[in-house]
């Protein structure tokens, strides 16, 4: 396949599962009876849209947690699944550019979005030239700052995860040949990359899908109006 | 002699992550600090926290992107 990145088969694999997945819970809380005792995975669903609905209503107002929160929530998942996908021999998408910086876009813009929404078209026109007119090109790199640092944020702790774990793996493989009666099996990479595993894929992509959520919330947050 | 230059750059590169290691240890340190004088403010202390934490990550974030730039670039 010439041309396509292997990244695209693993973002069209994630993107299937979570479908499926959403799928199977949207049966179960059908089926569910509010009056019953929540337990299971709908409990955990319950708890998992709390606390980011709490998140985005403690940094936001009502208004905008109506229509943030299932982006909030999407993004969560995505960047969830996508980050520990190596573990599954998948290749990580968040460790191509591409799709870091266009997460990073869909941030900025939706930053833009809503504070014209809660400003009114003149007065948000009017943000872009504070305090006086040339600042005009100051401001318009200060918001391509934030795209760029969220972007590579992201971008640069999966990779960095990955090309860690590769190199450690090739040096427990060229440890384990000088290892006597075992030939070219891998012994020390079955004994020490568990744990780096659960650190670098578990620990650090759950890590960074809440940072990137927290820090695009806060964002929103920063540019709405004080009432 | 050329390659071991460009390892030795990339590593002077890394070695800004240094001091942000550092001082994400610091904010850390304040964290707990603040959360140990006054835990009813822990929500607010932990997410400031990691908001901190994560915009000065930023200058290690650029270290090492510098670093992958000049092991693949230079390097290749």
């Amino acid at each position: 396949m010439a041309g396509l990145q292997t990244t695209v088969f693993s973002i069209l694999i994630i993107t299937a599962v979570i479908i499926v997945f959403l799928i199977f819970i949207n049966g179960k809380l059908k089926k569910f009876d509010p009056m019953d005792e929540p337990k299971g995975i709908v409990l955990l669903m319950m708890v998992a849209v709390q606390t980011i609905d709490n998140m985005v209503k403690e940094k936001t107002n009502e208004k905008v947690a109506r229509t943030l929160t299932p982006y909030m929530l999407t993004v969560a998942l995505y960047l969830f699944m996508a980050n520990i996908s190596g573990l599954f021999a998948l290749e990580t998408p968040t460790s191509n550019y591409s799709v870091t910086l266009v997460l990073a876009a869909i941030t900025c813009i939706l930053i833009e979005v809503y504070s014209a929404k809660a400003r009114g078209t003149k007065s948000y026109i009017k943000t872009w030239f504070e305090p006086f007119a040339p600042f005009v090109v100051l401001n318009l790199f200060s918001k391509m700052s934030t795209l760029l640092s969220l972007s590579l944020r992201l971008f640069g702790n999966i990779l960095s995860g990955g090309i860690l774990m590769s190199v450690i793996y090739q040096m427990l493989a060229s440890v384990s040949k000088m290892i006597p009666f075992m030939g070219e099996f891998n012994i020390l990479g079955v004994v020490v990359a568990p744990v780096l595993h659960f650190y670098f894929d578990l620990f650090s992509g759950a890590m960074q899908a809440f940072i990137f959520i927290t820090l695009t919330i806060s964002f929103i947050g920063k540019e709405l109006p004080k009432e | 002699m050329e390659k071991a230059l460009i390892a030795f750059a990339a590593t002077l590169c890394v070695l800004g992550g240094c001091i942000t290691g550092l001082m994400e240890g610091k904010i850390a340190i304040k964290a707990v600090e603040s959360i140990g004088k006054n835990p009813d403010a822990a929500d607010k202390v932990q997410s400031m926290a990691i908001i901190g934490a994560a915009i000065s990550e930023t200058c290690a974030i650029y270290c090492l992107l510098v670093a992958f730039l000049i092991i693949f670039i230079l390097g290749a």
